[in-house]
């Protein structure tokens, strides 16, 4: 690693809006006679042929490179350019201003499956499928019983595929892309695709590519975690410009913290709109971060409290309410429980100390559960309330992804108890 | 993409806003060759699955029109064929219009037909267009054999007698008439992709341009006044030469095959130029 082999340098990708298709002959003959026969300025017709509100930037003056050897990963919500930027790295479409240059063959996956004929047996797809990613004869001819093998289907190798299940023909088209030997190979979103068996042979395959026979790989993905997982640096498109690039793990941590909603409190003044049933209505929700200043964030040293008030609507009502966490894959982290106890109607307040040192880094969510006699649910307020855990860590040398939900300080000691020569005398 | 010299440490390729007109790029046409036979493969294979005769179709449909043609235009209208066994002379317009009117509407519909190929993956996209040509040409030697027997059976002096002659005939008939469909296609692929009303305009040549054609009349019957206009259509000569070669009789001259030739040679230098230019251009309107 170290050479550049993809610069990206002030690429543009404007598109224009509408009437593109029936009418648009027309259109392109008034343009033209406007422009070359007319040349009088009809404001009307200027208006709507060359404003702005015509055209988006797909993608705005961005610039990068990519090291040999690396996995760059490229996120960004739907719409932020990512697909377009790879359709103009894999010469599909040009872009309107900037250049790329690079250093060997380039491969791109879009989809899986590319060219693939439904009435065409396993056998001739293969090879169908081999050309249009750009293999060679020789190459498809060296690897087809490799492919065959690691598809699983040669029973039905010489079915039409549209006989095929659609696991089978998911396999086989992902086989024949797996087999792919680029130096840079471009990956678009072929995992949001099949089920989690397959996903986990794609991302491991995509490993294997990367860190064993050392090819560059550009991946977009909106499965994060595989993104810090599989590339090394990252880059976050917003609206078509980019607007962070750096270590994959941070990219992909800010892009989270930016888009992930951060809810630290919520009040409802109207007992009418707020949240609950006839039984509880919501009145305030708030977490507390104990910070040294109100502006750092949250990271895995902060204790929190979370307060709650609600109304009470039934007279002498017995209500044990608990605080339930959650990470954002829905993973309950633990549910504590309040004494349950009688109250008269009206207003409840309640809060939960967290200490600090207790939750691993990511994103979380706090629910409410309102239970009667401790048996009855009355009420369950989902997700009131979100926050981030930052990472943090002194006297490190790893920055990988620390596992686990919880990263409690628990007393943990360790001494020698011999010294080696003693160890080997005793043995 | 464009190929540098091989540099230790320099770029091998660049990817540009601009696109040009000259950029052949004839070595990376080259290196797809495999995928041009396998697209015409899979074109053979997928008309003939699951159809009860198959690749008989090839046959059987020229002999449709033929006997179509027998029956109206010889029977009922009683249309002069140059005294030539109506047969014979049905049959060679037939298979020669065929091929013409196959690479043109096979061609103009490039971007229409493979958009969303061509929004996936990237590969020479002339690789189409000749792919087409070069199914057509295949399912023309079918036909052409078919026509052929049927010459050595009804009048083998003509085949057995002057070799060389319907040899450079074929060759030159082949060549032009597919070189002018191809061609013709490749311009109109590039304004179907853009106007999607020229669809209806291109079935409305074929059928048209048919009657202007010498397919179903010889070109001798045509008044001489008249002749001159029909022989703008390029394509007439050509088949006036194709039915010389085999059955003796054709009326043209060397200046018109010329002019077929020239057509042809410059359709396909706008075809391919258009397609340089604006082949990428056009993934964002399809």
């Amino acid at each position: 690693m170290g050479e550049p082999i993809i610069k990206v340098e002030n690429l543009s990708k404007r598109y224009s809006l509408g009437h593109v298709g029936t009418g648009s002959f027309r259109q392109d003959l008034k343009r033209w006679w406007l422009s070359a026969i007319g040349k009088k300025e009809d404001p009307f017709f200027m208006d709507t042929l060359d404003s702005d509100a015509s055209h988006i930037w797909a993608l705005r003056d961005v610039s990068f490179e990519v090291k040999q050897g690396e996995v760059f990963g490229i996120i960004g919500r739907n719409g932020a350019g990512k697909s377009t930027l790879l359709k103009i790295l894999s010469n599909i479409i040009r872009p309107t201003h900037g250049t790329i240059r690079g250093r060997g063959r380039i491969n791109s996956l879009l989809e899986i499956g590319t060219g693939f004929h439904d009435e065409l047996s396993g056998r001739e797809n293969i090879y169908l499928n081999g050309y249009f990613l750009g293999m060679q004869r020789h190459e498809i001819r060296k690897k087809f019983d490799e492919i065959v093998e690691f598809s699983g289907v040669s029973k039905f190798l010489d079915t039409p595929v549209k006989r095929y299940s659609s696991g089978m023909y998911m396999r086989l088209a992902f086989a024949v892309a797996a087999h792919l030997e680029p130096d840079i190979l471009i990956v678009d979103e072929v995992l949001a695709v099949g089920d989690a068996e397959f996903q986990k042979k794609c991302l491991g395959k995509m490993h294997d590519v990367s860190s064993k026979q050392g090819r560059t790989i550009l991946y977009v993905s909106h499965n994060l975690p595989s993104v810090t997982n599989l590339c090394q640096r990252a880059m976050h498109l917003q609206n078509g410009k980019m607007i962070d690039i750096g270590i994959a793990s941070r990219v992909v941590n800010q892009y989270l913290s930016k888009h992930q909603k951060k809810l630290h409190m919520q009040r409802w003044d109207d007992i009418a709109v707020a949240p609950g049933n006839n039984f509880i209505r919501m009145n305030f929700v708030e977490l507390i971060p104990h910070l040294k200043n109100d502006d750092d964030p949250i990271d895995i040293r902060t204790p929190f409290t979370v307060k709650f008030k609600f109304w009470n609507l039934i007279p002498e009502q017995n209500i044990c309410v608990g605080l339930h966490l959650f990470t954002l894959g829905r993973e309950c982290i633990f549910d504590i429980n309040s004494t349950p106890q009688e109250y008269s109607k009206g207003l409840v307040e309640g809060q939960c100390y967290i200490p600090g040192n207790f939750l691993n880094d990511g994103s979380y969510y706090f629910s409410l559960i309102f239970v009667k006699d401790t048996s009855v649910e009355l009420f369950y307020f989902e997700e009131c309330l979100s926050m981030e855990v930052e990472d943090y860590r002194v006297n490190m040398n790893w920055y990988g992804k620390w596992s686990g939900y919880v990263r409690p300080k628990f007393p943990f000691r360790m001494r020698q108890i011999a010294a080696e020569k003693e160890a080997v005398e005793g043995a | 993409m464009e190929d540098f010299a091989p540099q230790k440490n320099a770029w091998s390729w660049e990817i540009k806003a601009e696109s040009f007109w000259f950029r052949w790029q004839l070595p990376q046409l080259w290196s797809y060759r495999h995928l041009l036979l396998r697209i015409v493969r899979r074109d053979f294979l997928i008309h003939h699955q699951q159809t009860l005769l198959g690749p008989l179709w090839i046959i059987f449909q020229p002999m449709i029109i033929l006997v179509t043609y027998l029956l109206i235009f010889e029977r009922a209208v009683g249309l002069s064929t140059d005294g030539l066994s109506p047969t014979l002379f049905y049959l060679s317009g037939i298979i020669l219009w065929t091929l013409f009117s196959e690479c043109f509407t096979g061609t103009a519909f490039t971007f229409i037909q493979n958009g969303t190929l061509f929004g996936k993956v990237y590969f020479p996209r002339l690789i189409i267009p000749l792919s087409v040509v070069l199914v057509n040409l295949i399912r023309f030697g079918i036909q052409f054999s078919i026509f052929f027997l049927m010459l050595l059976a009804l009048e083998p002096s003509r085949i057995i007698d002057n070799p060389l002659r319907w040899i450079t005939c074929l060759f030159l008939s082949l060549v032009v008439v597919s070189g002018l469909g191809l061609g013709l296609g490749l311009v109109f692929s590039i304004f179907t992709a853009k106007y999607r009303d020229l669809v209806n305009v291109i079935h409305l040549i074929v059928r048209l341009l048919m009657f202007a054609t010498p397919v179903i009349y010889p070109l001798s019957i045509v008044n001489p006044d008249v002749r001159i206009w029909v022989n703008l259509n390029p394509l007439c000569s050509l088949v006036e030469l194709f039915r010389f070669g085999f059955l003796g009789e054709g009326t043209f001259t060397e200046l018109q095959l010329l002019y077929s030739a020239a057509c042809a040679v410059m359709l396909i230098l706008a075809g391919t130029l258009l397609f340089n230019k604006f082949g990428n251009k056009l993934q964002d309107v399809i």
